[in-house]
């Protein structure tokens, strides 16, 4: 589990272990969880803050910028138990994206982004496949339930 | 007491900024993920924002001046730019950024220009009070930890002190052995012994 391939990460993200920070109101899923996550952004705010959050509840996070490098990492092996995939991504789109990663066989959840909530996007990425789209910020009342989910 | 004062006022800063409207609860989530792992997330964060959006605060207004001007692109820039925005709880900046973006899909330029002055009014704004906030903070945290290191230094002294009391106890128990060997010779020598003692106390 987990990539090989190494990318960027934000300022200020500590590396550390893939169970990433624990959180004494996380802990209750995070210090067995075994999830892993994968943040396809190219805002570099976002990126960082989502990784944060997501590895403060002990999922280990990667973040690439390109739906290209996601797939790439996607095929070289690494799986991931969530996929957030931000709407507007330089050279292929969100929903190009994840139709590709549904394309190379990957069963994680995925979970569509996008700044501005529009209906026209939504159906693009349920018709990708993803199970889910949202408006940003991701925050805590959408990521407890998700990790509660994966978990069980 | 000044560390108390500071304290009291990075607080009051804090909740007007809330209160004003200026940010939301995400920053509250922002600030719930800083930790030693992490001790300086938030201004982090917030620097690597106002980084990016002075960045994309240009691009929107090159292509505002452009001719024709592309809407597309000007989208594009405004929903990296909101994107970043809520996620760090600027929520006034935010607001303008959704008014900037109903203009923007209508294409009516002049309803973009409006708007694009409000959003980089609030931006301006936010920028001062959190850069005002987080000097109040990192002075509260130096005064904070000076005051840990003082009481550190007193406890230590305080320590060596007493050490010191123990070696002239021990030494004056030395004197009091000698002193019973000459009780007999009345109390005068009590206030012989008091007198090497103090004596010797005076010496170091």
């Amino acid at each position: 589990m987990g990539a090989a391939v190494d990318h960027v990460i934000p300022i200020g993200m500590s590396r550390g272990s893939v169970e990433g920070n624990d959180k004494s109101q996380g802990q209750r899923f995070s210090s067995k969880s075994k999830l892993t996550a994968l943040v396809v952004d190219n805002g570099g705010v976002c990126c960082a803050i989502q990784t944060a959050l997501l590895r403060s509840y002990g999922v280990g996070t990667e973040a690439v910028e390109t739906g290209g490098a996601a797939v790439e990492l996607i095929s070289s092996g690494a799986t991931f138990s969530l996929i957030i995939i931000e709407m507007l991504l330089p050279f292929m789109n969100g929903p190009e994206t994840a139709k590709q990663i549904r394309a190379i066989g990957a069963q994680s959840k995925v979970l569509g982004i996008t700044a501005f909530f529009d209906e026209r996007d939504q159906q693009e990425f349920l018709a990708a496949r993803a199970d889910d789209f949202i408006e940003k910020p991701l925050s805590l009342e959408i990521v407890i339930p998700i990790i509660r989910e994966l978990n069980n | 007491m000044d560390r108390n004062h500071l304290k009291r006022q990075v607080d009051l800063m804090k909740r007007s900024l809330f209160d004003q409207g200026y940010l939301d609860e995400q920053f509250i989530q922002l600030e719930e993920l800083q930790d030693d792992d992490n001790p300086n997330f938030v201004e982090e964060i917030v620097t690597l924002f106002f980084n990016d959006s002075a960045r994309l605060l240009q691009n929107i207004e090159q292509a505002l001046v452009s001719v024709p001007i592309d809407f597309a692109r000007l989208d594009n820039y405004m929903h990296q730019f909101k994107g970043s925005s809520s996620s760090i709880g600027a929520k006034r900046v935010k607001n303008e950024c959704t008014r900037f973006k109903e203009y923007c899909t209508a294409g009516n330029a002049e309803g973009c220009f409006r708007t694009f002055v409000q959003v980089k009014q609030e931006h301006a704004i936010l920028r001062t009070k959190l850069e005002t906030y987080f000097q109040a903070y990192i002075s509260f945290m130096c005064v904070f930890v000076l005051v840990i290191f003082a009481l550190t230094y007193i406890c230590l002294l305080f320590c060596l002190y007493l050490f010191s009391w123990q070696d002239k106890l021990d030494h004056l128990g030395l004197q009091e052995v000698k002193l019973d060997d000459y009780m007999d010779e009345g109390g005068s020598l009590i206030i012989d012994l008091y007198y090497k003692y103090d004596k010797a106390h005076m010496i170091e």
